[in-house]
């Protein structure tokens, strides 16, 4: 971290860290339950709850550490993320039996998986600009 | 785990989250009300975890329910930290979000505790 460069994790930054922190936390538990006691029934859902967890868990610690490269890049991949599974499972639900945090675009969780990451860049390259 | 408990843990939380939103909006740090509320909600989910405990036999699903007892275990001192950590109106924000995490996930420890998936 060198002097004058503008900070990502302090002020409203600390507040996206809480909630992906939070994010990481349940995802990861939720893919890896899944995973080691049924993950049989649909590998396919079950693979992407533990990705998800995965981007949570870079995106949290990055954000942390001031990473802004590398948060930028773990928000797109959210966004994207939650974009494409969630309009997947809703056209083929065959291949979705059970949710994903992404599902229905994140309808599980209130819809903050779809919302996280916009916020996430709006946060990101907002504070890029006044860098000088 | 008893029901009227549980729904006092889960008021308690929302009221001390709603504190936060409160505090953070009218633009002041942590102080002792959010501290001192932070320290009774840890209190109160340490009785919460010991009620639960003393009759998980009854719970299907252990490694989940555990996994969710710990983790309302660990965030009231996380908040704790990191408010003490951000002087700024953001560190009640993210005493806001801890305890709307707390809130639901006594929530969810209700659900499998009940049976439901």
């Amino acid at each position: 971290m060198t002097q004058g460069e503008p900070q990502v994790r302090s002020g409203p930054g600390r507040l996206l860290v809480a909630v992906y922190g939070v994010f990481a936390l349940a995802a990861t538990s939720r893919a890896g339950v899944q995973i080691a006691t049924k993950f049989a029934e649909a590998p396919l859902a079950y693979l992407l709850s533990a990705f998800a967890a995965v981007v949570y868990i870079v995106l949290t610690v990055a954000l942390a550490r001031n990473n802004r490269r590398v948060a930028l890049a773990a928000c797109s991949i959210e966004l994207a993320g939650v974009l494409i599974v969630g309009t997947l499972s809703l056209a083929d639900s065959q291949a979705f039996p059970d949710a994903t945090v992404w599902s229905g675009y994140g309808s599980g969780y209130g819809f903050v998986p779809l919302l996280l990451p916009v916020l996430g860049l709006v946060w990101l390259l907002r504070r890029r600009r006044p860098a000088a | 785990m008893t029901a009227a408990y549980s729904g006092w843990v889960i008021a308690a939380a929302l009221l001390l989250a709603l504190a936060g939103i409160v505090t953070a909006v009218r633009d002041r740090t942590m102080g002792v009300v959010l501290l001192g509320g932070l320290a009774l909600l840890e209190v109160a989910l340490l009785v919460q975890a010991g009620i639960a405990l003393s009759g998980i036999g009854h719970v299907r699903e252990k490694a989940t329910f555990i996994g969710y007892l710990a983790g309302t275990l660990v965030i009231p001192p996380a908040a704790v930290w990191w408010g003490m950590a951000e002087r700024t109106r953001w560190g009640p924000g993210v005493i806001a979000v801890a305890g709307f995490t707390v809130a639901v996930m006594t929530g969810r420890l209700m659900q499998i505790w009940n049976g439901a998936a």
